[in-house]
């Protein structure tokens, strides 16, 4: 029993970057914009979110800062691909090293080389009161730091705004058939730029959540992959909000067995260790490509003079 | 997905009889890539300023290294070997439509191929052994991408994910490598011990040498564009990427042709890790990778469809990186800042498409 209350408690936090940036990309993709820049936009999250919670002394400060400056990146990807009707890969590539590279020279710039790297504060735990204290619900869900509970709220008020309110039905049918929406009277231009500038500052959140909660340090490598995981991730959840809740879990899941099984070391190379939550990806991959849906107007630009559609 | 990604930019339908000369249209297509640079140096000199730095002396720094000195040049040159030809492991599954974003993970895979075969047949005669080598190196890259080329064609999986996530699996793969099968205790930092004298490329002149891994490369061009222009299958690849559903209504069996972009892609991404081992590093160390990944990604969008213009921008790239380095020590500006310049002209270069349909419909 304590063995699973631990593995379930680690595994609540670390699904939060797969969670924020996730959401974030099935929130532009149900609008039709598939970003392609989520790794870059979380390297540079992390580098912004730790920069700025180190200058300014307050994580809160440093979250917001690298969710503003995501969206900046967003607010081009959106310009780009639905005034300028640029491909929208080719932007996201492009946006993605753009991200890089920021990332690397504003770390450079503000820290400099240092015999001791810098550190922040990590985040708190905060007890949510009475319901932390159920036995073993309490423990795994309800004792955590606040972007976790933001995390799964935002989670829900995504899914809330899709499918249980009248504007969401009209944000979804921007993702199926733009035209058919656009003769409805939806804007689709304002529709996918909101919500790909906000999808874009949930992946910058997510990046700079990952300094926040583990060591209170920034890494180069520290994003490893899972800007490209929580593209998987969107896949595999057929792009709607709760399903990907369960996506975020195998996920995070998958990362704290691999850390856990090389902690414990149970004889085998912890290279193959590490390869876990990869390989998992792949095979899961073949699955959630034969069987989830997708927005059929997924990664295509909308023109309202081009007769074409589907 | 545009048409401006897979085929050289289509001009707008002309009255037959009143075709612009040669001249315009190279005009229409070499101004472009000129105004983007440019753009992008000044916007990255005003970044430069703006940090407090002298936007000059970084420039030249950046753009003089390479033809300095016999050092630079070599450098470049050995830095162009990688780039290109991940740059082709990028443009040609993207012929057919696909993106591949592997090129590094086809790399290091066979990188560890050529050092397999380096280390335990380390004996034979270079006649033998470095053939063997090179073949190895092309044929584990062609494997790994293959996975991905499987996943696709059997179940659909997205080609840019499979290919990311098997760039993953093959960090661990050479670090595996490098600390437990053939490793070297002595080296400070993973890499395996050092492939036998037979398996290097031998190098031309002295004080730097240059491996003739460049030569390779020079042939491996001119065969690829012949591929591309010549053959069959490399007419079918440019069909599927121009027009997908054209190229099915006329037979051509579009998912086994965009699988096998993807195999070939992934082999010339494994030549390039051979070709590392063989002529640049002796082993195979981890991190070797670099950045080529990005800048092939960079190169063969900046391509545009044209496999001639490859070379050249491979070449341009080089000359920046190479740069990159001795402008962050004499005018301390960190190397980032030449990835962003590169994809600035990148979205220059996007950009300037939208221009150009303005000023042609003028």
């Amino acid at each position: 029993m304590g063995e699973i209350t631990e593995f379930l408690t680690l595994m609540i936090p670390a699904m939060v970057p797969f969670l924020l940036a996730a959401q974030g990309t099935v929130l532009s993709g149900r609008a039709g914009v598939f970003n392609v820049s989520q790794e870059g936009l979380m390297v540079l999250g992390a580098a912004v979110g730790f920069l700025v919670s180190f200058k300014a002394g307050s994580n809160t400060v440093g979250m917001a800062a690298a969710f503003a400056i995501a969206g900046v990146f967003g607010l081009v990807l959106a310009y780009m691909t639905t005034q300028l009707r640029l491909d929208q890969f080719v932007v996201g590539l492009a946006l993605y090293f753009a991200a890089l590279g920021a990332a690397g020279l504003l770390y450079r710039e503000v820290i400099g080389i240092t015999m001791e790297p810098p550190l922040i504060p990590t985040l708190e735990d905060k007890p949510i009161p009475l319901l932390s204290d159920i036995p073993f619900l309490g423990e795994v869900l309800f004792d955590h730091d606040l972007v976790v509970y933001l995390a799964f709220a935002i989670s829900v008020a995504i899914w809330w705004f899709m499918y249980k309110t009248r504007s969401g039905l009209a944000f979804r049918s921007i993702g199926e058939n733009p035209k058919a929406a656009d003769s409805l009277g939806i804007n689709v231009t304002w529709a996918r730029t909101w919500s790909t500038v906000v999808g874009s500052g949930l992946v910058g959140m997510a990046g700079a959540y990952l300094p926040m909660v583990y060591t209170g340090l920034y890494t180069e490598g520290m994003v490893a992959g899972r800007g490209w995981l929580v593209i998987a991730l969107a896949f595999l959840g057929g792009w709607r909000p709760h399903l990907v809740i369960a996506g975020a879990a195998f996920f995070a899941g998958m990362e704290v067995l691999a850390l856990r099984a090389q902690v414990a070391g149970i004889g085998i190379p912890h290279q193959f260790v590490l390869m876990l939550p990869y390989v998992a990806t792949l095979l899961v991959m073949v699955f959630a490509f034969r069987w989830a849906r997708q927005p059929s107007f997924l990664g295509r630009n909308y023109d309202r003079e081009s007769r074409l559609v589907g | 997905m545009s048409e401006t990604l897979t085929a050289p930019p289509a001009t707008p339908a002309e009255t037959p009889g009143k075709r612009p000369s040669r001249v315009a249209e190279a005009l229409w297509l070499v101004v472009p890539y000129v105004v983007s640079v440019v753009l992008a140096f000044v916007v990255g000199g005003l970044i430069i300023a703006a940090i407090g730095r002298d936007p000059i002396a970084a420039f030249e720094s950046v753009l003089t290294t390479s033809f300095n000195t016999r050092f630079g040049t070599i450098e470049t040159l050995h830095k162009w070997v990688p780039v290109l030809l991940c740059a082709y492991a990028f443009a040609i599954p993207l012929a057919t439509g696909k993106f591949n974003i592997g090129a590094e993970g086809q790399l290091l895979v066979g990188a560890t191929g050529g050092v397999a075969l380096g280390i335990l047949w380390s004996d034979l005669p270079m006649v033998v052994l470095l053939p063997c080598v090179l073949v190895a190196g092309a044929l584990s890259g062609a494997v790994w991408a293959g996975i991905a080329a499987f996943l696709m064609t059997k179940f659909q999986v997205n080609e840019i994910l499979s290919t990311v996530v098997l760039n993953f699996i093959s960090f661990q793969l050479i670090d595996y490598v490098a600390s437990h099968v053939w490793p070297d205790r002595g080296a400070g930092h993973p890499a395996t011990t050092p492939v036998g004298e037979g398996a290097l490329l031998p190098g031309i002149g002295q004080a730097p040498p240059m491996h003739t891994g460049v030569l390779l490369t020079v042939l491996l061009v001119i065969v690829i564009a012949v591929f591309m222009r010549r053959t069959s299958t490399g007419f079918e690849m440019r069909a599927v990427g121009a027009n997908l559903r054209a190229a099915q209504v006329h037979g051509i069996r579009t998912s086994r042709l965009a699988g096998a972009g993807l195999v070939v892609g992934g082999a010339v991404a494994g030549l390039a890790g051979a070709i590392e081992v063989a002529g640049v590093h002796g082993k195979m160390l981890e991190g070797m990778q670099s950045n080529f990944l990005i800048l092939g990604i960079i190169v063969g969008l900046m391509a545009r469809g044209s496999m001639l213009a490859l070379p050249f921008i491979a070449f341009g790239i080089a000359v920046l990186e190479v740069g990159a380095g001795s402008m962050q020590r004499t005018a301390q500006v960190p190397v980032e800042m030449v990835l962003i310049i590169e994809a600035l002209i990148l979205l220059f270069l996007l950009l300037s498409d939208i221009a150009r349909a303005k000023i042609r419909r003028s």
